[in-house]
């Protein structure tokens, strides 16, 4: 074997096609971007999930005046439904569910909106007795909120149960949903990529047919017909999956980390050794998917 | 060193077979001259030997392979045994003499050590080692077939197959490329050349297989071109009243 040689005929097939190797870059550069971006929006959803989770609390609202008549018939709640809920909250029945609880009236409520809508014009309208009193539950277990929701739905004096992951789920639905369409271009992009691998190296091949045809009649072996092809788009695609892991790795330093992070302190992100975890894995996949195209390709074309 | 028994090559939208039951004796050291008009099946005949075409019927052995049974892993292996010379050279325009010829012993995984050595002997032997650092572009049509020959036994073949190398080539021209046949065969190199040329199939009386539509009509040891059938420009003319009848 002379890798010399090997290495000579690539730089010339290279040389030759240099457009066509181009937009291989930029066709693998890209659907690499966009499965790694993916990549990354799991990542993200699967960091919330555990922090939100977490947090995540049941909140039961007890009846203000200005609850609607048919979930509040008696208007206010009376302290009796206080203390039943809070007394059915300490039971027995509900301990093995329940981790902490505690109760926020009028005044504690108005205080908090104030405060999350500073500056809103809603916060001058509404007044404290609009505001449900509400206990706050923390769950032991997340997954089981729903004997908290299911307990205390109905209960006279409770307007509503509402878990707060129901809220939570939407936005995780929608960055699936995101994170799913980027899977869908990155695989549409991925397909054209190789595509365009097999034409290039067909292009190649064609334009050394001379080379190609003088190597059969000495008896040049199939292998090292092939391997220049071959390693061509290898060397290609190899290209734009670096430009791509340095992409998803800029994606997470200077705009996630640089931009979201510092202006949504409260929400932890995805950090540089996630990326750093998915670089490898994008230079893999593009290499193995460019040997794949442009063996096959090369197979098809030099038969014996 | 080649034995062709009983073979016939059909091709695919062709009612008449290339090669029509055909079998061949050729021994080591053999200089053999395969004449007939185009299309008579001499080019078909080498390509068999050579292992780029598989006969529809008939066995085949060149330098003890099976050629209808060998793998097609062991395919280049083969070649590496047998030199090929045609009428157009097939030179690398872009690559110098000596590259030329060396080209074809880097694809095969020759050192460079060896490559070293023997291109310059090859060269040698053909008379162009002035012009190794050559275009083949500059160089005459003789001097280019001369390459030709140089990059077809410079990794020393034990057959060398000739598909009419003289064809594009002036009598005087074709003369010394003929005269280096002879000298290759005389070192022990069986060669099979397809020709047209009159002249030097009658000048060096040696054996003759003649085809005519996939059939031979004339297989004469140290004969000439014309001394059983008329020549192939009657050939010619006769064969359409022939087809009608």
């Amino acid at each position: 074997m002379r890798f010399g040689f090997v290495l000579s005929e690539i730089g010339q097939g290279l040389r030759r096609n240099v457009s066509m190797v181009v937009s291989i870059i930029l066709v693998t550069f890209l659907s690499l971007t966009f499965v790694g971006t993916a990549g990354l929006l799991q990542a993200q959803i699967g960091q919330m999930k555990n922090y939100w989770y977490d947090r995540a609390q049941v909140a039961i609202y007890l009846c203000t005046e200005t609850s609607p008549g048919d979930a509040c018939p008696q208007g206010e709640a009376s302290a009796d439904v206080k203390s039943t809920v809070e007394a059915s909250l300490k039971d027995e029945a509900l301990a093995a569910f329940v981790d902490k609880f505690y109760f926020e009236d009028h005044q504690a409520a108005f205080d908090k909106f104030q405060e999350q809508f500073a500056g809103n014009s809603v916060a001058k309208y509404v007044k404290a007795e609009q505001l449900n009193e509400t206990f706050w539950v923390k769950v032991k277990d997340p997954e089981k909120s729903a004997v908290i929701v299911e307990s205390f739905t109905g209960v006279a004096g409770v307007e509503e149960v509402r878990d707060q992951r129901s809220y939570l789920d939407q936005i995780f639905n929608i960055l699936n949903a995101a994170s799913i369409a980027a899977v869908g271009i990155a695989s549409i992009m991925l397909a054209s990529s190789v595509l365009l691998i097999s034409t290039t190296i067909r292009l190649s091949a064609f334009s050394r047919r001379r080379e190609i045809g003088i190597m059969r009649l000495v008896g040049a072996s199939n292998f090292y017909i092939q391997l220049p092809f071959i390693l061509e788009g290898v060397v290609a695609a190899t290209v734009g999956s670096l430009l791509a892991g340095g992409a998803v790795i800029a994606i997470v330093q200077f705009f996630v980390q640089g931009y979201l992070a510092t202006s949504m302190p409260l929400t932890s992100f995805v950090g540089l050794e996630d990326a750093l975890l998915l670089a490898p894995g994008l230079l893999l996949a593009g290499v193995v998917l460019a040997a794949i195209a442009s063996g096959f390709a090369i197979r098809r074309y030099l038969k014996i | 060193m080649i034995s062709i028994s009983n073979v016939t090559k059909l091709h695919k939208g062709s009612p008449r077979p290339a090669l029509d039951n055909v079998s061949i004796e050729i021994d080591k050291g053999d200089f053999v001259f395969l004449v007939g008009a185009s299309g008579s099946g001499k080019s078909t005949l080498l390509r068999l030997i050579l292992r780029e075409d598989v006969p529809s019927k008939g066995s085949i052995h060149v330098l003890g392979e099976n050629l209808v049974a060998i793998p097609s892993r062991r395919v280049p292996q083969f070649r590496r045994k047998i030199g090929v010379v045609f009428q157009d050279f097939r030179l690398l325009p872009g690559k110098t003499v000596f590259q030329n010829v060396a080209f074809s012993l880097e694809v095969i995984g020759k050192s460079s050590a060896f490559i070293s050595d023997a291109v310059p002997e090859v060269l040698k032997l053909v008379g162009l080692e002035e012009k190794a650092d050559r275009l083949p572009g500059e160089l005459s049509g003789g001097e280019q077939q001369r390459v030709a020959l140089a990059r077809a036994i410079v990794n020393k073949p034990a057959i060398l197959l000739a598909d009419e190398p003289t064809g594009n080539l002036d009598p005087n021209t074709s003369a010394d490329i003929v005269n280096l046949l002879e000298k290759i065969s005389q070192s022990g190199t069986t060669i099979v050349m397809a020709t047209h040329d009159v002249g030097i199939v009658d000048r060096l009386k040696r054996r003759v297989i003649e085809l005519k539509h996939g059939v031979i009509v004339r297989d004469d040891k140290k004969s000439g071109y014309e001394t059983a059938l008329p020549n192939t420009d009657q050939v010619q003319t006769i064969e359409p009243s022939g087809e009608q009848a």
